[in-house]
């Protein structure tokens, strides 16, 4: 056992560390023999207070209330005094005076925030005393208005977290915090995983979100981009509780969805005639840029302009398609086609508990009907929890939680014929009416030949939602067992084992006929399977001492060791030989698969240490030693140490002439190493260099060496965060202000550099370069109004952060295109020529000149983001509203680039294009042509020379091939990404007890919710939110309603 | 006893959380060391893939109507170092057969080598070559050499690539080209050289006299320097019907749709009489509504590669151009992608006998060359061809006639050695007036380095383009273009 630790740490220290636990827990054995029983309740005046510590003053004896604020002690004297302390709560010292039976009511702190939080290792501290910034939320905020997942909950809520909602079913929103993404660490057990759809929002009792490296280096090389702590919740009270959680909200309408024009049909240069969907005619290309709709034709039997089209009738003499009217049958095809979805929520949970223990059960399902037909996500949770009182000084807690995610299909996304917007939005024209393509294998052919007006280029929607069938299939258990031991008052020891372990089964079923990029498909049936373990095992001894009213220490000491194993497992058909018929043994071709095993190992040693002076000043110091498996031997082992300080100016001098009825500041520091190298996803073996598969040719396996060199001496990256606080309230904390600021450098970073091709690699991976993000938050809380019967809070979040270019590598003056001091996030593309007053360079031709340097399009991170939430209480009715954005920032759309490029973007409805139609080359672009002279540039791009002479541009162009060249070379389609949403609407009805007292309820409530209600944005055609367009579904509107029942 | 218990589990569970660090210092999906024959099969795969419709808009063989090609409206721009990817693979090829002594293994590194480099060179002029491709020894900016210095290496190492290659160096296995037939090696190892020698025709004095002296040295001596001699000989891949082995256009929806029979390439054939054209091309829409029989000249059709792209689609739209031959995008194995093929060879020893290199009968080996080709893509009535007025070979327009058979049997097949060959020669000529070419109505002679150098490699790319063209452009002229 423990073999790694102390042959490769080269330190005997874990090993007497775990005498010294042991020593403790035999001398904890022993019972103090006394002679005078106390009893009593702790109260806060109306509620029990369970976990309050109470010390018999100038000894070390002591106990703690249990879930009914009950305790039993026994004590030196009759004369003793009895110390009551609680977190949030004024410390209490009760004279006992010969009374066996003591009632005693505990008063809330109100110069603390009367709030705890749940900081690194699970151990709760008082917001008061932290040296960092700590931001909380409540379970309950999110479990009203229901998000698919629970992450996207926290939108708004927390300054400095980003979440980027995606629209597409079981998408997983872009978390960054601080701009970097957070450890997700549930019941203090980190979940390396990251599956956040896992976690059940009814099990959920609050977020604590760390915000950065000063609050989360005890968890060492994982901690270092902050942590969202999930604290699940436990069953605490006395009496058996039921509670009922029903939500369904409904998919009902779209904030924002692509608007196409509706004028032209399919076609190319005005022209159309559909022979055979794939070439035969001008359909093959699949262009929308043909004849106009809705042409009146007195020639023709309808009245209007006819052509041979998809569903045109077949002439059974000649065998050809006789023309039918090309009208705008499919105005509507977007809305059409997408339905309605739902997401339904439906959570039971029993709970209950005594002194000697407590009980939790709780199931749940989560159903979402996606808005594509055929597609479905279904996410079902039992988890149970518990604990009991083993002994006098012992206790134990365990929880277990099963996760079952399920669907047999849900779309694909990203850019070609496999997304529903590619076929919808882009690549139909008017002139198809959706409904027409329901009836999807051609006739005679069915299981061989989808039915579309195209069969090279894309898919028949109803076809790829029918037949086109991604499966995903995923089995998650997680859960601890909690060991605490209580040597004796004041010293307490800690183990606990946590585990994450999930296999997921994947499908794809592929058809023949089915429109690939670039390929129509044989038939394919693709299967892959991956199963991950990992276990997450603390011991902790902790030490609190009070050795005056003045001085207080908290100390601990721990081991950790953190333990993955991951397996995965592909293969697949290459072509079926039975259409429809998706099993591996029905391959055409010999199967190919790929399988991987990984494994990953950390050990760590770890103590902290927290000084209270005066009971307002507060020191924190941590450390930790990680020994990972994830570098090179001689590189695996470093120090995290961090420090922070707090101090509560109320205390010391009064504001209250001031209004200021709290003040506290707070810095901290930390230093947090990055165990593990993240330039290809966690593989733990990136430092190794090693050949990958080559091409197997006809049998004959190969290998090939990657393009990135790796230094053989590499060593982990660091961040050192600095960070400072402000917490000021006002008004006896009617209104609060939490600010902070913080600037971190990444230094010693591993990046794969780019360098010369010529040298042999495309990347080295190297060490080297500075980062530095930096940025500031503020948390304003208000309670504008309170009476009895009516009361309106505020919480209102912003936040900014920037990444910048410290310093490069090599001593080079840049990374890439960025330069020393410049922004990370810039965005570089190649476009346009463009003179130095802006404006498009053209050629002879009359297009324009393409520029053979890459140039800056604009920053893509939000200048700021915020989000205000308000909440009205009037009687029993409580309402929330709340709002957030960003602000700032470009993002590239694909959607509008496309739209232009393929012909379906109402712009392009102009006179133009009816020139085109009519072969008649007559738009000429606003720019400029060079008549004489021309620029010369350096390496760079920047112009040394220019003697160039301009004149407009007057060279007409044919308008359609002006769009499917340059997409419209007016717009660079980086558009400015600001929005700003109406998150969340709720109305909720309590139930007044006057009515329940009747019945077996004793809770009930009843309410409307709204999420994603509406957004104001310039962004033409995306949601902004999710961050990038790739082709995104539409924006949904959600509104439902919220059934808890409590029993 | 119930405290130790605890303490047992305590432990257990301590004990299971435990792996020793040294075994996961070592990847278990991955080899660190290789047979070189491992290798070979997927260098092989990447070198011998010469199938390139970009090449065939440029070489006014194909036109594209999806929108305007930069390659066909020689609005070139910047090429890329991806061969470098490749040369590293060939690299680490001849590290490992270093370690095994295994010199068979090194000479086939040294003629792939010399492959890539002159394919890189061919685009840009100098590239990074002596110093190239020693990242692992610390180079990390190689400087450029000059094309010169690239050419006269390649004649060196493929001089001592054929004379390492044999028998007794130990089987090559892994080879799906020549199946570890060490001859046929040799015998592409120097008919390859004589393309090399043959693309320095440009070139005057010293160097010319030391081409043909080399040429000559293979020529007379085909005991040591055997060359191709029939088709069989052809440095083929063979496609097969299976997952990535297949013929790269194989189901190709762009060949199905966008790509269409160039007009001059057309006509060219028609003018011929060439009964190729119907192995290469589809009959317009039109001819098949005619019910014209694909043995019918007049029922193919193509676009001007020069032309506006609104001109070229209303012609396609008309039914009046041809497509590719449906095989290059219906038969999953369809030809072998030759690197170099006996045709060529024969033409290029037509070639050198024209130009008075060699004492040979240039008309002799025009016609091989010709009737290799016809073999090659199974077209029928070679010996009626060869008595065309236009095909029959005339002494007074030899290069002509050549390098336009040469530009013929490249069709789809052979990479950018057609467009070369124009660049050298400048046969056939190619349309540039048709209203839709950029660059000043000209045809461009090289690309532009890659973005990546003036950023990773700023010096060494600087100094290379100063002493070449002053500034980065598409026009100027390389060494070997020059005389």
């Amino acid at each position: 056992m423990m073999k790694t630790l102390h042959n490769k740490s080269g330190t005997g220290k874990p090993v007497t560390l775990i005498g010294f636990f042991l020593l403790l827990f035999l001398a904890g054995g022993m019972a103090h023999g006394q002679s005078f029983t106390v009893t009593g309740r702790v109260t806060d005046g109306t509620n029990a207070l369970p976990g309050v510590t109470i010390l018999e003053k100038g000894t070390a004896n002591g106990t703690s209330t249990d879930a009914d604020g009950k305790f039993t002690l026994m004590v030196g004297t009759t004369n003793a005094t009895l110390t009551l302390s609680f977190i949030g709560y004024k410390t209490v010292e009760v004279a006992v005076n010969n009374q066996t039976t003591l009632d005693i009511n505990m008063q809330e702190d109100v110069t603390s925030l009367n709030e705890v939080v749940v900081t690194a290792l699970g151990v709760q501290k008082d917001v008061k005393s932290l040296g960092y910034a700590v931001q909380k939320v409540d379970g309950n905020a999110i479990q009203k208005a229901r998000e698919p997942n629970v992450i996207n909950s926290l939108t708004g809520k927390v300054a400095g977290l980003e979440i980027r909602n995606q629209t597409d079913l079981f998408q997983d929103p872009g978390i960054r915090l601080r701009g970097a993404t957070p450890l997700v660490v549930i019941d203090g057990v980190p979940s390396v995983d990251a599956d956040i759809w896992k976690i059940n929002a009814d099990d959920i009792e609050s977020f604590d979100v760390l915000k950065g490296a000063n609050a989360s280096a005890l968890y060492g090389s994982i901690g270092r981009n902050g942590a969202i702590m999930i604290t699940t919740k436990r069953g605490s009270k006395a009496k058996t509780t039921v509670e009922l959680n029903s939500s369904t909200m409904f998919q009902t309408g779209f904030i924002r969805i692509p608007e196409v024009q509706t004028t032209y049909g399919n076609g190319y240069n005005g022209q159309y005639a559909y022979v055979d969907g794939s070439g035969g005619g001008t359909e093959g290309g699949g262009w929308i840029w043909g004849p106009k709709l809705d042409q009146r034709d007195p020639s023709t039997p309808s009245g209007f302009w006819e052509t041979t089209q998809f569903n045109s009738p077949i002439d059974e003499l000649t065998g050809d398609r006789i023309p039918t009217p090309f009208l705008s049958r499919g105005r509507n095809n977007v809305q059409d086609f997408f339905r309605t979805g739902i997401i339904s929520t439906n959570n039971i949970s029993i709970s209950s508990g005594n002194a000697d223990g407590n009980f939790r059960v709780s199931v749940s399902n989560n159903y979402q009907k996606g808005i594509v037909p055929n597609s479905q996500l279904n996410n079902t949770s039992f988890g149970i929890s518990g604990g009991y009182k083993l002994a006098k000084n012992l206790r134990a807690d365990a929880s277990i939680t099963y996760n079952r995610q399920y669907t047999d299909n849900f779309p694909e996304t990203g850019y070609g014929p496999t997304n529903y917007l590619y076929n919808l939005v882009l690549w139909t024209g008017p002139d198809i009416d959706v409904n027409d393509l329901q009836n999807y294998w051609e006739k005679g052919n069915e299981g061989i030949q989808q039915r579309n007006y195209n069969k090279s280029w894309y898919n028949n929607p109803y076809f790829q939602a029918n037949e086109f069938l991604r499966g995903y299939y995923k089995d998650n258990v997680f859960g601890q067992l909690k060991l605490d031991y209580t040597v004796m008052p004041g010293l307490d020891i800690m183990l606990r084992s946590g585990i994450n372990q999930y296999s997921l089964n994947r499908t794809w079923k592929e058809p023949k006929s089915y429109v690939a990029y670039d390929y129509v498909s044989q038939g394919n049936f693709f299967l892959s399977t991956e199963s991950n373990f990992n276990i997450n095992t603390d011991l902790l001894a902790q030490y609190k001492k009070s050795f005056s009213d003045n001085i207080a220490l908290r100390a601990s000491v721990g081991l950790a060791n953190r333990w993955r194993n991951f397996r995965t497992q592909t293969q697949n058909t290459d072509g079926l030989v039975i259409p429809g018929f998706y099993n591996l043994s029905n391959s055409a071709n010999p199967l190919r698969g790929t399988n991987s095993v990984q494994e990953e190992n950390v050990n760590s040693v770890f103590g902290t240490l927290d000084l209270e002076f005066y009971n307002g000043i507060f020191l924190g110091l941590t450390g930790r030693q990680d020994w990972v498996s994830t570098m090179p031997l001689q590189n695996n082992s470093f120090f995290y140490p961090s420090v922070s300080l707090a101090g509560v100016v109320t205390d010391f001098i009064d504001l209250n002439t001031a209004k200021i009825s709290f003040l506290k500041v707070r810095g901290s520091w930390s230093q947090v190493t990055d165990g593990q190298i993240k330039v290809n996803g966690t593989y733990p073996y990136q430092h190794i260099p090693g050949y990958d598969p080559g091409v197997n040719w006809g049998g004959t396996p190969s290998l090939q060496f990657p393009g990135t060199l790796i230094d053989p001496s590499i060593s982990p990256e660091t961040s050192e965060t600095f960070e400072a606080g402000v917490d000021v309230r006002f008004l006896n904390g009617r209104i609060g202000v939490d600010a902070a600021v913080y600037s971190i450098r990444d230094f010693n970073n591993i990046y794969q550099l780019p360098m010369s091709n010529a040298s042999g690699y495309t990347y080295r991976l190297v060490n080297g370069g500075e980062f530095l993000r930096k940025g500031f938050e503020v948390t304003v809380t208000a309670t504008p109004v309170k009476t009895t019967s009516f009361t309106w809070n505020i919480i209102a979040n912003y936040s900014q952060y920037h990444r910048y270019l410290k310093s490069s590598f090599d001593g080079s003056d840049r990374l890439g295109l960025i330069k020393v001091g410049e922004r990370m996030d810039q965005n570089y593309w190649y476009g346009y020529l463009r003179s130095p007053g802006g404006q498009l360079i053209m050629g002879t031709n009359g297009f324009p000149l393409n520029d053979p340097y890459q140039r800056p399009q604009g920053y893509s991170d939000p200048d700021f983001i915020f989000g205000i939430a308000n909440n009205f209480t009037y009687k029993n009715f409580t309402a929330g509203v709340s709002f957030d954005g960003r602000v700032g920032g470009v993002m590239y759309s694909t959607t509008n680039q496309k739209m232009w490029w393929g012909g379906t973007h109402p712009g392009t409805v102009n006179q133009f294009r009816d020139d085109a139609n009519a072969g008649i080359a007559s738009f000429v672009a606003s720019g400029l042509v060079v008549v004489e002279g021309s620029a010369e540039y350096d390496s760079d791009g920047n112009i040394t020379s220019d003697t160039r002479v301009y004149a407009p541009n007057v060279t007409p162009v044919n308008y359609i091939s002006w769009n499917t060249n340059t997409s419209n070379a007016d717009l660079t389609h980086y558009y400015n990404q600001s929005f700003v949403k109406l998150r969340e609407l709720t109305v909720m009805y309590q139930v007044p007890q006057s009515i329940l007292s009747k019945s077996f309820i004793t809770r009930a409530s009843i309410g409307v919710v709204g999420r994603n209600l509406a957004l104001w944005s310039k962004m033409p055609n995306v949601d902004p939110d999710s961050g990038s367009d790739n082709l995104q579904t539409p924006s949904t509107r959600n509104i439902g309603f919220n059934l808890n029942l409590t029993f | 006893m119930k405290t130790m218990k605890y303490i047992f589990f305590t432990i257990m569970v301590l004990a299971s959380a435990c792996t020793d660090f040294e075994d996961l210092q070592l990847d278990p999906n991955r080899a660190t060391q290789t047979h070189p024959g491992l290798l070979l099969t997927n260098i092989e795969a990447i070198t011998f893939n010469y199938i390139d419709i970009g090449a065939g808009l440029a070489s006014r063989q194909l036109a594209y109507t999806d929108g305007a090609s930069n390659e066909q409206y020689y609005n070139w721009q910047r090429a890329g170092f991806g061969r470098y990817n490749s040369l590293r693979q060939v690299t680490k090829m001849d590290q490992e057969a270093a370690r095994l002594n295994l010199d068979n293994y090194r000479a086939l590194a040294l003629f792939l080598k010399s492959v890539h480099i002159l394919e890189l060179s061919k685009v840009f002029g100098d590239v990074p070559y002596s110093q190239a491709l020693q990242a692992e020894a610390g180079t990390f900016n190689p400087a450029y050499d000059t094309q010169e210095e690239i050419y006269m290496q390649v004649l060196a190492d493929l001089e001592e690539a054929n004379s390492l290659l044999n028998t007794s160096n130990g089987a090559i296995t892994g080879d799906i080209i020549y199946g570890g037939d060490i001859t046929k090696w040799k015998k592409l190892v120097n008919s390859f050289t004589l393309r090399v020698l043959l693309s320095m025709s440009k070139k005057g004095g010293a160097i010319s006299t030391q081409v043909i002296n080399r040429f000559n040295n293979i020529v007379d001596d085909p005991d040591t320097y055997p060359i191709f001699e029939s088709n069989d000989d052809n440095a083929s891949l063979r496609f097969q019907d299976l997952v990535s082995n297949r013929y790269p256009y194989f189901n190709s929806n762009s060949l199905k749709t966008a790509y269409y029979m160039e007009a001059s390439f057309v006509n060219l054939l028609k003018d011929l009489e060439d009964p190729r054209l119907f192995a290469f091309a589809d009959i317009t829409p039109q001819a098949a509504d005619d019910e014209l029989p694909t043995t019918d000249f007049d029922a193919y059709g193509g676009i001007d590669g020069s032309a506006l792209l609104a001109a070229n689609t209303n012609l396609v739209v008309a039914g009046v151009v041809s497509k590719v031959n449906p095989r290059y995008y219906n038969n999953p194995v369809n030809e072998p992608s030759n690197l170099l093929s006996y045709a060529e060879v024969e033409f290029i020893l037509a070639e050198a006998a024209a130009r008075n290199w060699i004492t040979a009968d240039a008309e002799e080996h025009y016609n091989n060359g010709v009737i290799a080709s016809f073999d090659f893509f199974d077209a029928a009535g070679v010996n009626a061809y060869l008595l065309g007025s236009e095909v029959v070979f005339n002494p007074s327009t030899a290069i002509e006639q050549i390098v336009t058979q040469k530009h013929i049997n490249f069709f789809m097949n052979g990479g950018w050695e057609a467009f070369y060959n124009n660049l050298r020669t400048g046969f056939p000529a190619f349309s540039v007036n048709g209203g839709g070419v950029l660059n000043n109505q000209l045809v461009p002679k090289r690309w532009m380095y890659p973005q990546d150098e003036l950023l990773y490699n700023k010096a060494n790319v600087e100094a290379a383009i100063q002493r070449q063209y002053t500034n980065d452009n598409i026009n100027g002229e390389m060494w070997l273009l020059k005389n």
